[in-house]
């Protein structure tokens, strides 16, 4: 094992890494830009290396910094989190060059999940399916209206190197197609630099269904069941749970069972997600791979009793899988709010200030809760960064006992200084669609699109 | 390749701290006593093995009167205090003081590469190798140092962050002065 980590990340994150390192006698080192310097989640670390800046440009994304915070101190692995370099192949391979393991696939596999085509190419060849579209970037205008006529319309024409919405356009028919074509293509170009175009079948709403799963460096993958991702808004998640409550146990094994195949198949090595659509007519379609542990990952902990970032290390660390398939068993539902410095009633406007008050009781039934967070009352929540305060997770035997508990939780939480996201949380787990599972990811169950200004 | 970061100052009353703009080894750094102006090289930052000149922010300058740290290679973070200067005083060299103060124009200048005796001119009665307005080249003799009774040529190199060809904007020591290693010599600027 690692005697030295350094943890590439901020906040919650950090926080969540260290616990598990510490537990594991693993020395954590943190990293902090100035604007953190002196908050109290630093105290969850036995070292600190002050970055400088204050933005992420110049403390948090700026590799040689980071990398350079690990080497004087004498690091031999690095722990991206999410968020920041997690994602980054040549922050995989200039940590790996400085000496340090790199907790997550080797670079070159990063790189290549990180393209849409090259990766649905991988994973069709391992057995999981895309939404029906191009194989290869569209040569030109014509290709794409022979590839439409194919699979039928509505259609969608989508950037390869896209992501945020940008350089996708919606097409009902031929025509539109060809007004669409040229100006996505010039979007692409400009914002990414790569005017590759695809075009897919359109599937609106659906549910976001993702499988987690963990590969050691021997070729083994497990699956740690699904999460359902479906409560968004703006592609941002609000809610996940585990399980996907609309998936049949047969549809829950073949998918778990397909993801870890074609991990390993790919040859990923560490925790990532599988994601799938599952189009309302009840078909699940591979969307892309996410090389990295994921915010939502307490809700699979729970439901599986396994440590996620025990896993990581451990298979990062040349080992086996300490665990095999048949020996997890995932019993009860658990679901997570994401607790967000933002005020739902002034359209999600986050709200940076001083916590006067930060309690979350977790002796509230019936089932269990956990609180994931990197603040205490009194601290200050800055400016520069994302808006998560923290992530309550509950557990019961069934949903209703997880939704009951999670209400229990947020009923009982005390938050002053700042705005949260509390108020939609109920709001949404009290509503009929979710308890109903009559939702999709185009519109939050229970609050409404306009809310009332008072 | 080498790049040139600018240390971050904090002024302290009469006193002046320069910290260390991020996370790297610190090293080559100058001994207790030596006279810091704005644009001075002041050691070096090494960033996972690439070496960053460090440089003493325009305005700034006094003498160092903390001492140097204890280590070749000293791991710091941003905001590690590197060095603190207190005012100059009246005995101070006042070319060395004022110059460098003034080097912040451009903040080029070239560093003394011993400790020793710098002379301007080769004899008594012959020009300046190096006079302001002269331009130079690499490997450019610029003075002659004395060190332990034998003189050596001090060329001028195009390094730190100094240009291929330079200008000399002003001497910044008496002929004959005694100087540091890493003293700032000449404030140049490119031509």
């Amino acid at each position: 094992m690692f005697h030295k980590l350094l943890i590439a990340n901020r906040g919650e994150v950090a926080v969540r890494i260290a616990r598990t390192a510490r537990e594991m006698g693993v020395a954590v080192v943190g990293v902090a830009s100035e604007a953190d310097l002196g908050a109290s989640w630093l105290d969850a670390m036995d070292e600190v290396v002050a970055l400088g800046g204050a933005a992420p440009r110049d403390s948090y994304l700026d590799m040689a910094k980071v990398l350079q915070a690990g080497v004087q101190t004498g690091c031999t692995a690095v722990h991206p989190g999410w968020g920041f370099l997690a994602e980054n192949p040549r922050f995989a391979a200039l940590a790996e060059q400085h000496g340090m393991t790199f907790l997550g696939p080797s670079a070159a596999v990063m790189a290549r999940l990180g393209t849409k085509l090259p990766s649905k190419a991988a994973f069709r060849a391992a057995g999981l399916a895309g939404i029906p579209g191009s194989a290869a970037p569209l040569a030109d205008v014509e290709e794409a209206l022979r590839l439409a006529d194919e699979i039928g319309y509505p259609v969608m024409i989508k950037a390869d190197a896209g992501g945020g919405g940008r350089g996708i356009r919606k097409c009902a028919d031929a025509s539109e197609v060809r007004e669409a074509f040229g100006a996505a293509r010039a979007e692409a170009e400009a914002a990414f630099g790569d005017g590759a175009l695809f075009v897919e079948k359109c599937v609106e709403g659906g549910r976001h269904v993702e499988v987690q799963i963990v590969c050691d460096r021997f070729g083994d993958a497990i699956h740690v069941g699904e999460r359902d991702c479906s409560v968004q808004r703006n592609h941002q998640k609000l809610i996940e749970e585990s399980p996907c409550p609309l998936l049949s146990d047969e549809q829950r094994a073949h998918f778990g069972a397909a993801a870890a195949r074609a991990a390993a198949a790919i040859g990923y090595v560490g925790a990532g997600t599988i994601e799938f659509l599952r189009a309302p007519d009840g078909e699940l379609y591979f969307m892309e791979m996410n090389a990295r542990l994921q915010v939502e990952h307490p809700v699979s902990e729970m439901v599986s009793g396994l440590d996620l970032v025990r896993l990581q290390l451990e298979v990062a660390a040349n080992r086996a899988l300490s665990v095999r398939q048949d020996e997890i068993a995932l019993t009860g539902c658990a679901i997570e709010c994401r607790i967000n410095a933002e005020d739902p009633t002034e359209d999600f406007r986050p709200t940076p200030g001083v916590l006067e008050a930060y309690d979350f009781p977790l002796d509230v039934g019936p089932g269990t809760l956990r609180y994931d967070t990197h603040l205490t009352a009194g601290d200050e929540v800055p400016p520069y960064y994302d808006s998560l305060l923290g992530k309550l997770i509950a557990h019961g035997d069934t949903r209703e006992q997880a939704i009951e508990t999670l209400l229990a939780g947020l009923a009982a939480a005390r938050v002053e200084g700042v705005a949260t996201t509390i108020p939609l949380h109920r709001a949404v787990l009290e509503s009929e669609e979710f308890r109903a599972n009559d939702y999709d990811t185009t519109a939050i169950p229970g609050w409404s699109r306009t809310p009332s200004r008072s | 390749m080498s790049t040139t970061i600018e240390l971050v100052a904090r002024r302290e009353g009469d006193e002046v701290a320069l910290l260390a703009p991020g996370p790297g080894w610190f090293t080559r750094a100058l001994p207790e006593g030596a006279l810091v102006g704005g644009g001075a090289a002041v050691g070096v930052l090494r960033v996972l093995g690439r070496e960053h000149a460090l440089r003493a922010p325009a305005g700034v300058h006094g003498r160092v009167v903390s001492a140097r740290p204890e280590r070749i290679d000293e791991p710091v973070g941003a905001g590690v205090e590197l060095y603190r200067l207190a005012p100059l005083a009246a005995g101070d060299d006042a070319g060395a003081a004022a110059g460098p103060a003034e080097a912040a124009a451009t903040g080029l200048v070239l560093t003394s590469p011993q400790t020793g005796r710098f002379y301007h001119r080769p004899g008594p009665d012959e020009p300046a190798f190096a006079a302001p307005g002269d331009e130079l080249a690499e490997g450019q003799p610029v003075g002659l140092i004395e060190v332990m009774k034998t003189f050596a040529h001090v060329p001028y190199r195009a390094q730190a962050g100094l240009p291929q060809r330079a200008r000399v904007v002003r001497v910044l020591v008496e002929d004959g002065a005694e100087v540091r290693r890493d003293q700032p010599l000449l404030e140049v600027e490119p031509a």
